[in-house]
């Protein structure tokens, strides 16, 4: 059987709120919109949560709807040495500043809340348990703090179901289950996954099916 | 009118001159009285307002009232009951009821009750009932207020005050009255997040409205040491030194930021001199005492206990209680006291993190478009409850205490009996009885193996030096506020 070769007409999609499978989250989802929306009782916001709970992509989806908004990624980025006091201001990965970051984001928190600016940092725990200097600490924790709950396998089905629809084919409940059974279950790997599967499903002309992602799989494996 | 009938107005005017506005506003003014027999009835909101009574303010109330009573014994019940939140005129009404009559507005827009006074007959609003939209704050803002960098809803107005915070206020007060003359510098040292920000400017804010002319700057250490540099990189430190040398009034936040900028040290020596020459005052915070802050010259530390140096501590239930009361009605939003006292029953290390902690309640009320039940607030803030729940180990307690007195964990374990160890490690042998359900024999075993009667002596000592030694009282709610955040 020759091989269907995939003409690459996807758009990677810049994330959105809309991208967001919320499960447990949807109050700091809304509180997202509240904050990009400009309420002020939203203005500072912190979010916590282990790896691949979504914070980076919320932060990315804010910035999408949000004009001029800064964002950085601690882990790989430098704080802008300067800010305007209504800016707004998106930091993830908060735990990554250094001695001096610390201090730089001391003062832009301070220069934000005098100046009607707005800020969302994220990090991987509560801020009063953030191995930060204390006054920034309790700055990040001064605002709306939420934890960001993992999704439960359930809601990550429908989130499986839900693309594969978006693409045109349906995913079987055996095969979702099959993917969370046999692969690292947080959304981001199984999306992985399912994107290569799709790919490898329309080069063979096959629906995805279980004998289909266990090909994927060790294919992936082989590599 | 009977005697017992005159005895509450008495009890209300003595006991706002003895508990200060707040506390007597919070907790005092929501009672109605009721005379039965030979005895006074007060009638209160709720069973937990009623439990807080008992446990705080009875004793003060009894005595407030005793002259009052044949024997000079008061015999007041609590009860509670739901005509708090009735009308209540001054004078008393035919079934004897008693309220606390309707005062002049403070800036909170709530009534400051005052028994002696003929104002108007408007009901006194229990914590449960905001009826009205708050007063707005005391704004001092003028084209010249600009640059002072002060935030205008700092006033002293809208600051809580507790037993945490009664004698910094009363220090900024007199300094507000007399600015160059009473205290100067003075210096307002404690733990992150209490509100030494609120209370300098409110200083400055008090200041700026009496003499709107006055020449006042607030600045954060951190952008001071930023105009260092940049007069350095300008070369403009005349007129660095010109505009730093002329204020009558400069309040510098966090002092501590200096630590390792000599430069900087230098330039606010020279400011500092100027100034106090000057008869114009300083104002200064950080987080800790003078002599603690580390990589600060000596010349500097000496200058700062020229003038006044007082502590903020962490704020008491009560306070914690009537911060978010407050900051609730300034949202409009009616906050039932029971659930008042829950988020501060379980947010206690600072103010940031009970505001937070109110925040997220009122979002979620928002959020689910429901009244703001005890139920709705426990759910509100269960993953901060959670997070907060992690257990205090006798470890940590022995690690931080260390790490505090800078001396080594293995001395709490030690035979060593000079002052300089023997003291700390008394200090976290009470922090571990306090914080931890250890025995005192597991108390003494984690502390080198020693018998349970010196963790007892341990933990008399450290009470009674924290009633007589001020710098040692301090450090311990210092230690208490960063094992519990």
């Amino acid at each position: 059987m020759s091989q269907q070769l995939v003409l690459d007409l996807y758009l990677p999609q810049p994330p959105s709120v809309e991208g967001y499978v919320a499960g447990e989250n949807a109050e700091p989802l809304f509180m997202l919109g509240e904050w990009a929306s400009g309420e002020s009782y939203a203005s500072f916001m912190y979010l916590w949560g282990g790896p691949s709970v979504g914070k980076s992509h919320l932060l990315a989806a804010a910035r999408q709807r949000v004009p001029g908004a800064i964002l950085v990624d601690c882990a790989r980025q430098a704080l802008p040495l300067t800010i305007a006091p209504d800016a707004a201001l998106l930091v993830d990965n908060v735990e990554h500043l250094d001695f001096e970051a610390q201090i730089r984001l001391f003062d832009h928190f301070n220069t934000l809340r005098e100046g009607n600016g707005r800020l969302i940092a994220t990090g991987p725990v509560p801020p009063m348990q953030l191995e930060l200097r204390t006054d920034l600490t309790t700055r990040l924790g001064w605002g709306l703090v939420y934890q960001l709950k993992p999704l439960s396998d359930a809601d990550k089905l429908a989130a499986l179901r839900k693309q594969a629809r978006e693409w045109g084919f349906d995913l079987s409940t055996e095969a979702a289950e099959y993917l969370l059974r046999h692969t690292d279950r947080d959304l981001v790997s199984l999306q992985s996954v399912l994107t290569q599967a799709n790919r490898y499903a329309l080069s063979q002309k096959r629906p995805v099916t279980v004998p289909l992602l266990r090909e994927v799989l060790h294919a992936d494996r082989d590599f | 009118m009977s005697a017992l009938e005159n005895c509450w107005p008495h009890c209300l005017a003595e006991l706002e001159a003895r508990l200060g506005a707040d506390q007597f506003r919070i907790w005092i003014k929501p009672l109605v009285a009721e005379v039965a027999g030979d005895s006074l009835n007060l009638i209160v909101p709720n069973q937990i307002f009623l439990q807080f009574i008992r446990d705080r303010y009875l004793g003060v109330i009894e005595e407030s009232a005793s002259p009052f009573f044949a024997d000079g014994v008061a015999q007041i019940s609590l009860k509670v009951g739901s005509n708090v939140r009735k009308p209540s005129p001054v004078a008393a009404r035919p079934n004897g009821t008693l309220a606390a009559a309707a005062g002049p507005s403070n800036a909170y827009g709530a009534n400051v009750g005052n028994s002696n006074n003929n104002a108007s007959s408007v009901p006194a609003p229990s914590p449960r009932q905001h009826a009205a939209p708050p007063a707005p704050a005391i704004h001092v803002t003028s084209s010249h207020h600009e640059t002072t960098r002060l935030n205008p809803s700092f006033t002293f107005e809208t600051l809580v005050t507790g037993k945490a915070n009664q004698l910094a206020r009363a220090a900024a007060q007199q300094v507000s009255e007399n600015p160059g003359v009473s205290y100067n510098p003075l210096f307002v040292y404690g733990g992150v997040g209490l509100g030494k920000t609120h209370l300098i400017q409110a200083i400055g804010n008090a200041v700026h409205q009496r003499n709107p002319s006055a020449k006042i700057r607030y600045i954060h250490a951190e952008k001071y040491v930023a105009d260092v540099v940049k007069a350095y990189q300008h070369k403009a430190f005349d007129e660095f030194k010109r505009y730093y040398h002329s204020l009558d009034l400069l309040l510098i936040d966090d002092i501590q930021f200096f630590v390792g900028k000599d430069k900087t040290q230098e330039e606010f020596f020279y400011a500092f001199n100027a100034l106090v020459e000057g008869h114009k005052q300083i104002i200064i915070t950080s987080d800790r005492y003078p002599k603690e802050i580390d990589g600060l010259q000596d010349r500097l530390v000496s200058r700062f206990s020229w003038g006044l140096t007082v502590a903020i501590e962490p704020p008491e239930l009560e306070m914690r209680v009537a911060i978010l009361l407050l900051k609730a009605e300034r949202e409009n939003f009616k906050l039932d006291s029971t659930v008042a006292f829950f988020i501060a029953k379980h947010i206690r290390s600072n103010v940031r993190e009970l505001e937070g902690a109110l925040k997220r309640v009122l979002a979620y009320a928002r959020f689910t478009n429901q009244p703001l039940t005890l139920e709705a607030a426990k759910e509100a803030l269960r993953d901060i409850l959670a997070a907060g729940n992690r257990q205090i180990t006798v470890e940590n307690i022995q690690k931080t205490v260390a790490d505090f007195y800078k001396i080594k964990v293995a001395d709490m374990h030690s035979k060593k009996r000079t002052r300089d160890i023997a003291r700390p490690r008394q200090v976290a042998m009470a922090l571990t009885k306090e914080l931890t359900p250890m025995s005192l024999p597991a108390i003494g075993e984690a502390f080198g193996g020693r018998d349970h009667t010196t963790v007892l002596h341990a933990c008399r000592t450290i009470e009674s030096l924290r009633s007589s030694d001020g710098e040692l009282s301090h450090q311990y709610g210092v230690l208490l506020q960063m094992l519990r955040s």
